[in-house]
């Protein structure tokens, strides 16, 4: 009766809460982390050119310890409700944690030290987490039929994931061997596929199913998907190929590749919203339109970096808007919004009345967290253009002000999860507990 | 949403001496008749009727048969019988003509004795959570049970649901068919 195989039943594909909350937990704390550190180091960030050092652990605490962790968290849960198939064992996800989660510690203490053992520990630990991450999102990506917007973007993040696993295992082994000839075209062309190939992709992906979702619209046409990925792929190949070989013009060439698929994206989220079911945009909007609108901006200072535009500290006000200004901007969002939506999942899993999503969240926590977290991307980006140590600080400051109360937030939806799930103990049997037809 | 009024269409006459190609001894046994009904299906010359007799309205069949050039129409003869004309004639417009109606994602929603029915199965992620929460928030307050045919359980969907006061009241699950009873509250 159906085209295609079906898919294993209506067996649930709802992981255990713990599994997702263990990778946002540790992402809420190593935002902190990222942001305490940065304040620290302040003074080195507007001439930072690369190096071990206080701003390196910073940068990867964002990268590795929220970016990944949450994306990660995330995928194990979405995937295989959007593709319809299977994840893998759950003692699988765990190890993924287990892996990345001590790996992005030692490897950020290493960097911030120069601490070698931790330094390379760390990294073969965060390489190997990511990798049982990634083998876990490709065994459920194989043979999906379909949901090209979906599926293209996750492969070429995991072909991303591989090259700039492989590359930072490389870096850091440099640090200690000497064995690279160029030290920083390696890691610019590791950053790029880090920033726009492993996240950005995942980030293009997710948003396809996730934006169509939370606003209650068209799901982004495949074609579109298919479209998209492949530009962006192009621009990867491009863009690392010109910054390997130091070659100003094939960036360039690639980041335009990357500005038309940010682009045709952009055109095909605008499309989406046009025909939306809810109306009003929800708060998590405030930092997703104007994360995206950093993307650009983030490309076009790659591209005048790489044609040596004599624009003072340009390379990390590059990096800065990448992780910072883009991705952490769109991660957070993201993040304060599934948070509840799986809490709220699971208390209906669990039986009883499903907690109610604006019951789950606290606002104000939320409020603070999106003005202080603008103030610091504009202060501190204004710091690195202007040189001043003293902006990167204040900007600095107001992002660890907003980390605490994105913590705040975790901490209170915890707080309100466990009195529903206490307060529903006592009702009746859950729901999704299906009974099988004896019709003949 | 207006279900009814709905008359069946001329060319149902011309099933009436097709004997029916009965699905439901091999769903009961847990073997899937798609591949079977398919080569059925390109056996049909054009003008020509096949006849299916499934135990619910096979919803996912009637779109991959349309994409051939099949409009169909279906009704329910008993309780886990339903009847479902096939006629090859391009299918243009063919949902305009069937027994129900189709949502903007594709879904197929009708009526029965128990209330508004909705079909979301093979319909990729968002598609069933839209084609659902459009079909409640356009009903009137006398409208208090939907039934949606599903093929996995929608998580995603029962926060939404608890936001609109609806809850998911009970889950039968058969083969090739979860149905899940939706209840308005209070």
């Amino acid at each position: 009766m159906f085209p295609g195989a079906f898919p294993a039943g209506a067996q649930d594909r709802l992981l255990p809460a713990s599994i997702p909350y263990r990778f946002f937990g540790t992402a809420v704390v190593l935002h902190l982390a990222a942001w305490a550190v940065l304040l620290a180091a302040a003074g080195e960030v507007p001439g930072f050119a690369g190096g071990l050092g206080p701003v390196l652990a910073a940068l990867h605490l964002v990268t590795l310890g929220v970016l990944a962790m949450t994306a990660l968290g995330a995928a194990f849960q979405l995937l295989p409700v959007a593709t319809s198939r299977a994840l893998g064992p759950d003692w699988a996800c765990r190890l993924s944690w287990w892996l990345l989660a001590p790996g992005v510690v030692a490897l950020a203490i290493g960097m911030g030290t120069g601490w070698m053992t931790a330094l390379e520990g760390g990294a073969v630990l965060a390489a190997a987490g990511l990798v049982v991450g990634g083998s876990l999102m490709a065994r459920t990506l194989a043979g999906v039929p379909g949901l090209a917007a979906i599926t293209r973007p996750t492969w070429l993040a995991l072909a991303a994931l591989l090259v700039l696993a492989g590359l930072g295992l490389l870096l850091v082994w440099d640090f200690a061997a000497g064995l690279l000839p160029d030290h920083v075209r390696v890691a610019a062309v590791h950053g790029l596929v880090a920033g726009y190939g492993f996240m950005g992709s995942l980030a293009l992906g997710f948003s396809t199913v996730l934006v169509p979702m939370f606003v209650l619209g068209q799901p982004v046409p495949d074609a579109i998907g298919r479209r998209c990925a492949a530009l962006v792929a192009a621009g990867l190949v491009l863009a690392a190929a010109g910054a390997l070989a130091g070659l100003g013009w094939l960036v360039v060439l690639g980041g335009t590749a990357g500005l038309a698929a940010a682009a045709m994206h952009a055109i095909a989220l605008a499309k989406v919203f046009k025909g939306r079911m809810r109306k009003r945009l929800e708060p998590f909007f405030r930092l997703l339109l104007p994360g995206w609108a950093v993307l650009p901006v983030s490309i076009l200072a790659g591209m005048a970096l790489a044609l040596g535009v004599p624009v003072a500290r340009l390379a990390p006000l590059w990096g800065f808007l990448m992780v910072f200004g883009w991705l952490l901007t769109v991660v957070t969002g993201i993040l304060q919004r599934i948070m509840p939506f799986l809490a709220s999942m699971h208390t209906a899993a669990a039986g009883g009345k499903p907690a109610l999503l604006s019951g789950l969240t606290a606002r104000r926590p939320l409020d603070l967290h999106a003005g202080l977290h603008g103030l610091a991307i504009v202060l501190v980006a204004a710091g690195i253009l202007a040189g001043s140590p003293l902006l990167v600080r204040l900007g600095a400051a107001a992002g660890l002000a907003g980390a605490a109360a994105f913590a705040a937030f975790a901490i209170e939806l915890a707080r309100r999860y466990r009195a529903h799930r206490l307060s529903s103990l006592s009702s009746s049997s859950s729901p999704l507990a299906t009974t099988k037809d004896v019709r003949p | 949403m207006d279900l009814h009024g709905k008359e069946s269409p001329v060319w149902l006459v011309a099933g009436q001496d097709v004997a029916p190609f009965d699905v439901r001894p091999l769903i009961a046994a847990g073997t899937d008749p798609f591949s079977e009904l398919m080569a059925k299906a390109e056996s049909v010359a054009s003008g020509e009727v096949l006849v299916v007799d499934a135990p619910f309205n096979p919803s996912p069949l009637r779109r991959a048969l349309a994409a051939r050039g099949f409009s169909s129409w279906g009704r329910q003869l008993a309780e886990g019988h339903w009847r479902i004309h096939f006629r090859r004639d391009g299918a243009n417009g063919w949902q305009d003509g069937a027994e129900f109606q189709a949502t903007p994602e594709d879904a197929a929603v009708w009526r029965e004795a128990d209330g508004l029915h909705i079909d979301v199965r093979r319909l990729d992620a968002p598609r069933p959570m839209l084609a659902i929460l459009r079909l409640i928030d356009g009903l009137g307050p006398a409208e208090r049970v939907v039934t949606v045919h599903h093929e996995r359980m929608p998580h995603f969907l029962l926060p939404e649901l608890a936001e609109r006061n609806w809850r998911l009241a009970h889950c039968v699950e058969s083969t090739f068919d979860l149905r899940l009873r939706l209840e308005r509250e209070g």
